[in-house]
């Protein structure tokens, strides 16, 4: 075997051999047997190699992938959207849609707790006023409660939906509609303000777990950052459509609140 | 946005595209170099959990396909490298018995290698050589990205291809009979 023409063999198969090389290769086959036998049985290997096909992987594996990437956090329910315009006005009518269904629900359970002569405040109110530990007031305690606690739930989810909604956009903006420092800023200073009521007001809830002022100042505070979270993205879409004057009514409004 | 942006910022269906597309090839890789395709499709979940956990350090100095397969590669061999010591004894084969490498009996253009007859033949080749080789000859990478893929010298890629090469006719040609194969 002449190894010196192996690499040059190597190199016919893999079709990089030079042309000055490659003839000095083909007068080398034509005297020597033991090479054109080398370079047929490359031939065959290779051709053998070619009829390997693709293998594919169960469809489960996927979703194995999938559900440890949701399990570990790494990934987000919802795509993020692209940048192009339609998807970002799709994600703004989620948006939009979801906070009017969910301010619906919540306005509904809110007025159970805010009417004055309301069956929850007057049901809650009982107990202390008259025969603190009987048994058939203590289960509307425990009703109003967990209705309470549905209807801060509902605030919750729509709070949390609209800083995602609003994080998608600003994400898919690329940049184009961020808000101005001075903007941002009261932004951020009228979430601290609402997020210090909401904490107080759960404060004054777990000492006085059947005041109904509390609830009131809680239900206030989580309303006002639902409405903060709204402007929020609206204003975003304003910018983005270039409509200054739109965004100036938004920002003149978030001022005066 | 770039298909990495978006993985890196956490959007499943960017990741799920990824997983398409690259998916195939890894796993063709996987199995060969593994010869169970269930120890391969378990590689093949912890080589893309390892790939998003690792997308940030991503810079696109290679080709995210050749970056994959880098992954894939590693994982690969550390997997075999602690299953079994019997590797290095193979890779001992490969660089000192180079006479053995010459055919047994009759050359392999005469008769038809069968499917078969490579994959037993791939099994049997050093982890190293096996990689270079299913990476170049099969999945049709240069000697370039092989290199980059198994983190070697281009000149590595090569001798390992054309060590492949030989130790397959050696392997192709006792099969016949019940010989090396």
């Amino acid at each position: 075997m002449h190894t010196t023409y192996r690499e040059s063999i190597h190199e016919l198969i893999d079709g990089t051999i030079g042309a000055i090389r490659r003839t000095e290769l083909e007068r080398h086959l034509d005297e020597c047997a033991e090479c054109r036998s080398f370079l047929a049985d490359m031939k065959a290997i290779r051709q053998a190699t070619d009829s390997l096909e693709p293998l594919d992987p169960p469809d489960g594996v996927w979703l194995q992938v999938a559900g440890r990437l949701r399990q570990e956090g790494r990934v987000q329910a919802l795509p993020t959207p692209t940048p192009s315009r339609a998807p970002r006005y799709a994600v703004l009518a989620i948006a939009a849609s979801l906070v009017l269904a969910v301010g619906i629900a919540i306005g509904l359970l809110v007025t159970q707790f805010r009417t004055p002569s309301g069956p929850a405040q007057t049901t809650a109110a009982a107990p202390t006023a008259a025969a603190p530990n009987a048994p058939p007031e203590t289960v509307d305690v425990e009703s109003v409660e967990a209705e309470f606690r549905l209807a801060e739930q509902h605030y919750q989810n729509a709070i949390a939906k609209l800083e995602q909604a609003a994080r998608l956009d600003q994400a898919a903006s690329g940049g184009d509609n961020a808000l101005d420092p001075q903007t941002a800023a009261m932004l951020q200073k009228s979430l601290q303000v609402i997020d210090q009521a909401i904490a107080e007001s759960r404060a004054a809830l777990r000492s006085e777990p059947l005041s109904a002022s509390a609830r009131d100042s809680l239900f206030d505070a989580l309303k006002r950052k639902v409405a903060l979270l709204q402007d929020t993205i609206a204003l975003m879409n304003e910018m983005r459509k270039g409509n200054s004057a739109g965004s100036a009514q938004i920002v003149d409004g978030l001022n005066k609140s | 946005m770039a298909l990495v942006e978006r993985c890196r910022r956490g959007d499943l269906a960017a990741f799920e595209e990824l997983y398409k597309a690259h998916a195939g090839k890894l796993f063709s890789v996987a199995c060969r170099m593994l010869g169970n395709p269930a120890d391969a499709e378990d590689l093949l979940q912890e080589i893309f959990l390892s790939a998003h956990r690792k997308l940030d350090g991503f810079r696109g100095e290679a080709a995210l396909g050749t970056w994959l397969y880098r992954l894939a590669t590693n994982h690969c061999l550390d997997y075999l490298r602690s299953r079994a010591a019997r590797t290095s004894q193979l890779t001992d084969a490969l660089d000192d018995e180079r006479g053995h490498f010459e055919p047994a009996r009759g050359g392999l253009a005469e008769r038809s290698i069968t499917r078969m007859d490579l994959e037993r033949a791939l099994a049997q080749l050093p982890d190293g050589c096996r990689a270079a080789f299913l990476l170049h000859d099969v999945q049709g990478l240069e000697h370039r990205e092989v290199a980059e893929a198994l983190g070697i010298a281009e000149g590595t890629s090569k001798s390992q291809v054309h060590k492949a090469r030989l130790r397959l006719r050696f392997l192709l040609s006792g099969a016949e009979g019940g010989g090396a194969v």
